[in-house]
């Protein structure tokens, strides 16, 4: 099969290119293998991965311009040459490596814990099922940034705007039973840039690699302030 | 409207300005267009009674605060440098001034009380 991937050192190049490889491997495979046998060949190319099954996140990249877990994306579900690219819109470190710091940084920004005002409970807090299932379709999250890196409001943006991850994490603690930090969490996401960029544009709800909907959840945010303001 | 705080102000003032215009856009292809064309005193005649003529006035200023909004929006996103950005909002301000002035004063000279 061929390959076309993104290759750049920042101690040798002075710019990026993209890199011809032709590879021996089974249409069944994942891009997440074939990257890993390339590497078996020529040792200097880099990327992230770690647990090849989709739960730690860290695989993210740009496969024929779309974003995605080289380990969730098969092989035979590509046209020819294969084009591999660090996820765009970010600082790149070195070939499909990218820098996460600002993604992370608008993450830590949301508050992605429960806070509580009152004394805390001498048992566990009890939330009813009813109240658990508003977390279900949020807490899966891996935070592999294929939505914030897909999203050109992001992309426009990137220091100001929290991105659809962090803004799905958001809603995920607003809309716990168990959280109390309603009013603090609302009045951080106002103003015109942190939550109001989005503009629905839904890539982030084509790409996520878990099937979540980062889009549903900036609505749900919108909806509730609305709802305290009047 | 302070530019940082109001976020959700200018989101919600798009949504309402928006359903009040789609509502006149609809009432305005459905009474006016089967009457096309239409000679002045036709014209008057419509927008002389009170409710045409205070429903486009507030057409006009539901379009003012709807552009405002939405050319706000692409500004912010496009336009990063600062005395850029301070140029086209003035400009797209007055240029929205101007035509609300404009209608308000055409509606006024028609209006029969
Ligand atoms: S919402 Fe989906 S695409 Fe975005 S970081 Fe979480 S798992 Fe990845």
């Amino acid at each position: 099969m061929k390959f076309r991937i993104h290759r750049f050192n920042p101690e040798t190049d002075a710019k990026p290119y993209m890199q011809d490889v032709e590879l021996d491997i089974e249409p069944s495979k994942m891009v997440r293998d074939a990257l890993i046998r390339i590497k078996a060949k020529d040792e200097t190319l880099a990327f992230r991965h770690s647990c090849g099954e989709g739960v730690c996140g860290s695989d993210a990249i740009n496969v024929n311009g779309t974003n995605a877990l080289g380990c969730l994306t098969r092989l035979s579900s590509l046209q020819e040459p294969i084009e591999i690219r660090p996820v765009p819109g970010m600082p790149i470190i070195r070939d499909l490596i990218v820098d996460m710091e600002q993604f992370y940084h608008h993450y830590r920004a949301v508050k992605p814990y429960l806070i509580r005002h009152d004394p805390e409970p001498e048992v566990e807090y009890r939330q009813t099922p009813q109240q658990r299932d508003k977390l279900d379709g949020l807490y899966e999250c891996i935070l592999c940034g294929c939505c914030s890196t897909s999203c050109p409001s992001f992309w426009w943006n990137p220091d100001k705007f929290r991105g659809p991850a962090a803004l799905l994490q958001a809603w995920r603690f607003l809309a716990d039973s168990r959280d109390q930090a309603t009013d603090e969490r609302l009045r951080e996401l106002d103003g015109p840039y942190r939550l109001f960029r989005c503009h629905t544009i839904m890539n982030c709800v084509t790409v996520c690699p878990k099937g979540l909907n980062p889009t549903k959840a900036i609505n749900e945010i919108k909806k509730l302030m609305l709802k305290e303001m009047i | 409207m302070s530019w940082r705080a109001h976020g959700m102000r200018a989101w919600v003032l798009q949504r309402f300005s928006a359903a009040y215009i789609a509502v006149y856009v609809l009432v305005i292809l459905v009474y006016l267009v089967p009457n096309l064309p239409m000679n002045f005193l036709q014209w008057r005649e419509i927008f002389a009674a009170p409710v045409m003529n205070i429903a486009t006035l507030l057409f006009q200023i539901a379009l003012l605060a709807h552009a405002w909004v939405g050319i706000r929006d692409i500004i912010i996103d496009y336009v990063h440098p600062v005395p850029l950005r301070l140029v086209l909002m003035t400009g797209m301000s007055l240029l929205q001034i101007i035509l609300t002035v404009w209608v308000s004063m055409l509606m006024f000279s028609v209006v029969r009380l």
